[in-house]
């Protein structure tokens, strides 16, 4: 185990921060009055900037300070958080995340330009002042009077020193500013009865004598600054240090005791007593156990890990399952009853610890949506089409290889939102809609999967343009009878577009198919429906995992296969009357018409059939096809493994599981069986028209 | 760390470690000499690690003396405990000398 560079973490936490920074301005933009927005803003920028400068990025720090000196004055409210401004602020936010992840690739001229403008909208009338001047609060006193420094009154909670802060070494940092005056202030300090002696009783009355700003005085306490009070104000006029203060004595040898010795019962006179502790009531300051509880809790509450130790933990989990299902099977085919209890205790572990590991590898698809928030701004602002985006069910939890692989396709339906799907604000008016478009992203728990749509409010698909462009490319014949839900299946062709122009953002027709192609190499499967003048919702239907499914174990001739449980709707006999339409291969399933495909004849299975073929009806979406076999052995958990490279082509699998004997399964892709339904239906319908 | 018989009977050296690690066996040293003398004379010399925590725990011991009335004395202050004495504020003898009630080597 090794630890990990001091760097990369730091680096881990900018990104964490970036984000919270990014999310709070694109907020910021919708609600210029949210306060606690400007806060947390001004609380990622700052701790990017301490962190920076105590890991080596001086350019980080120097730029992010310049920032927030400028982002000040939004946090002061002495202006107002504007589109325009908030767009300025995410650019110097990426150059600044430039500045960590690839400084080669930033330039100080784009960082000085990031600058100027950021000045021009917070000083918009003095487009050239020094953006660090503001941050000193101006002088309160008369004009000749100078700031000569800070005046601070230090009080910390009572458990700081447990957490290993040293209130000592934050005085030795502060006294690094400049002169320090440091009186300790004692009238907390209780009676030995009634003390906690690991507790913090001691305050300090400090005066520094450095004109130094604000921030540097900030920066000593930023790691203990929700653990404190900070009474802050500036000195106005210098005066005279008192005799040996502590930034002259700190390294010096003591000089031998001259005073007189102190009568034992002449013990301290009344100790220092500050002003501001006085005017309080007096409290004995006892040990508070609601914040104890409260920071254990947040000491133990996350742990992080990396992401490649959670993918090794689903390994062997995955393998321990394998193995699980070999002990259960020879369990079975033997008689020792005490072997017996152990397979199923062993399997009832297995079980927990699966969904214990997969449940660890789980995370809240928020985390992705966050990301298309600046998307959806720069698009829109790119686009001139004002649109408002909404998520819901940021909570809902996916596997984070699902997270991972679905922010792509995302992009591109997103994309393709605004850029085909909103009209402009001309149209939309015109059409009475109102002028700002909307996009929907949401996430929501359907069974075993996950729905994720995307929805926007624009002019929808344009049926008949779709029709015509299938048409012109040779993909149907002119005046095929094609259901409108057949049609917009042409637009995860490869290469289709109906766009008129080409733009950076789309129209080359390279998009769809990824992302349908990306969903169904996921078990996932893409749904699309549009209502002309309304707008077009894509349903993207995704399994949680991509890790251990539950599957169910088929016989097909000699060989065994997986279909995943998810797309499992309802397992029939094949009737003889069935039986007696091959050719046709339907079924009526309760007065509907349902394709099926004979999966012997699929997968060449040699010997006679078994004398009572079972159908399972699958389904994607909307579409049900009915899959003949053998035998329907049981459910299965089943540990997808991946297909090798020779095996890339075979489109009809999805994976592969070893079974409990030590045989492998293939596991069926059913969105690929579907598909291969739907193609049979068409050409019989064709050679019956014929 | 126990009382030092080779001192007077009202005599309790401080161990070296009187860092927040082992305040509490500090503070219950002190506590227990406090409830078995009227005189307590505190030996600080050993003392080689100190914090905040150390002086907080002599300044409860003073006050809690001056209280009760009953004579406190801490008695050579080892360096280690003057710099953090100093670093902690207590800068200068007189200020010591009004916080710590004293009693000088060979006094």
């Amino acid at each position: 185990m090794s630890a990990m560079d001091p760097t990369e973490i730091f680096r881990q936490e900018a990104s964490e921060l970036f984000e919270v920074l990014e999310g709070a301005l694109l907020d910021l933009g919708q609600r210029p009055d949210d306060r606690e927005l400007v806060d947390s803003a001004f609380r990622a920028l700052h701790t990017i900037k301490g962190s920076g400068a105590m890991f080596g990025f001086d350019k980080v720090a120097a730029f992010t300070h310049e920032f927030e000196t400028a982002f000040d004055r939004v946090r002061k409210g002495e202006i107002k958080p504007t589109q325009e401004l908030i767009s300025v602020a995410l650019a110097a936010k990426d150059y600044i995340r430039a500045l960590i992840e690839d400084p080669q690739s930033t330039d100080d001229i784009i960082g000085e330009a990031i600058l100027d403008d950021l000045k021009r909208f917070v000083f918009p009338d003095q487009a050239a002042a020094p953006v660090a001047e503001i941050v000193v609060a101006p002088p309160l006193a008369p004009v000749e009077s100078k700031q000569a420094g800070w005046h601070l009154y230090l009080e910390f909670e009572s458990h700081i020193l447990r957490n290993g802060s040293n209130p000592l070494d934050l005085l030795d940092d502060l006294c690094k500013l400049g002169p320090c005056f440091v009186v300790p202030v004692t009238d907390g300090i209780p009676f030995l009865d009634e003390m906690e002696p690991e507790d913090c009783y001691l305050k300090w009355d400090v005066k520094l004598h450095a004109a130094c700003d604000k921030d540097a005085i900030d920066d000593v306490f930023m790691f203990v600054s929700d653990e404190m009070k900070l009474t802050l104000s500036p000195l106005e006029h210098v005066e005279a240090l008192p005799p040996a203060p502590l930034f002259q004595l700190l390294d010096e040898e003591l000089t031998p005791m001259v005073a007189a010795p102190a009568p034992v019962e002449a013990a301290a006179p009344p100790v220092a007593e500050h002003p501001v502790a006085k005017a309080e009531p007096k409290s004995e300051p006892r040990p508070e156990p609601k914040l104890e509880a409260k920071r254990d809790d947040r000491g133990i509450a996350t742990v992080r890990v990396q992401a490649e130790r959670l993918d090794e933990l689903m390994d062997r989990v995955g393998e321990l399952v394998i193995a699980q299902a070999r002990l259960t099977q020879l369990a079975s085919s033997g008689s020792d009853l005490s072997i017996k209890m152990i397979a199923e205790e062993i399997e009832r572990l297995a079980s927990s610890l699966r969904d214990t590991t997969m449940g660890a590898r789980m995370v809240p698809i928020g985390s992705l949506f966050g990301r298309f928030r600046r998307l959806i701004h720069d698009l829109s602002r790119d686009l001139s089409k004002p649109v408002e985006f909404v998520t819901t069910g940021e909570d809902t939890e996916l596997d984070k290889t699902m997270i991972e692989c679905l922010a792509d396709p995302l992009v591109h339906l997103i994309r393709n939102a605004i850029d085909h799907g909103i009209e402009d604000t001309a149209s939309r008016s015109a059409n009475g809609k109102t002028e700002q478009g909307r996009i929907e992203l949401a996430a929501v728990h359907s069974g075993a999967q996950v729905l994720v749509t995307v929805k926007d409010n624009g002019g929808g698909l344009n049926t008949a343009r779709i029709r015509a462009k299938a048409e012109e490319q040779g993909l149907i014949a002119a005046g095929a009878v094609l259901t409108d839900h057949e049609i917009h299946q042409f637009l995860f062709h490869p290469g289709f577009s109906t766009a008129q122009t080409i733009s950076a953002l789309s129209g080359r027709g390279v998009g769809m198919d990824v992302v349908k192609r990306t969903i169904e190499n996921m078990r996932g499967s893409i749904d699309l429906s549009t209502r002309p003048g309304q707008g077009t919702t894509v349903t993207l239907r995704l399994p949680l995992t991509l890790a251990i499914i539950e599957g169910l174990l088929i016989r097909v001739g000699e060989g065994r296969y997986i279909i995943p449980l998810s797309a499992v709707e309802e397992c029939i006999e094949l009737t003889a009357e069935d039986e007696r339409s091959r050719g046709r291969n339907f079924l009526n399933v309760r007065g509907n018409l349902v394709p099926f495909l004979r999966l012997r004849e699929i997968m060449s299975a040699s010997g006679a059939p078994d004398r009572h073929q079972k159908t399972i009806i699958i389904s994607t979406g909307d579409t049900h096809v009915g899959l003949v076999a053998d035998q329907i052995i049981g459910n299965h958990q089943t540990v997808i493994k991946s297909l090798s490279k020779l095996h890339s082509d075979v489109t009809m699998f999805s994976g592969a599981t070893i079974l409990g004997d030590g045989t492998a399964a293939l596991i069926l892709d059913v969105a690929q069986l579907v598909a291969l339904a739907q193609s049979k239906v068409e050409k019989q319908h064709i050679s019956e028209a014929a | 760390m126990a009382l030092n018989p080779t001192e007077p009977k009202w005599s309790l050296r401080l161990p070296a470690d009187c860092s927040i690690a082992a305040i509490r066996n500090v503070y219950e040293l002190i506590r227990e000499a406090f409830g078995r003398q009227e005189r307590l004379e505190i030996d600080c010399s050993s003392v080689d690690k100190a914090d905040v925590t150390s002086i907080q725990l002599l300044l409860s011991t003073a006050k809690t003396g001056q209280a009760q009335g009953r004579p406190v004395v801490l008695t050579s202050f080892s360096q280690s405990l003057r710099n953090t004495l100093r670093r902690a504020g207590f800068t200068s003898e007189a200020m010591i000398d009004q916080h710590f009630p004293q009693k000088k080597d060979g006094v």
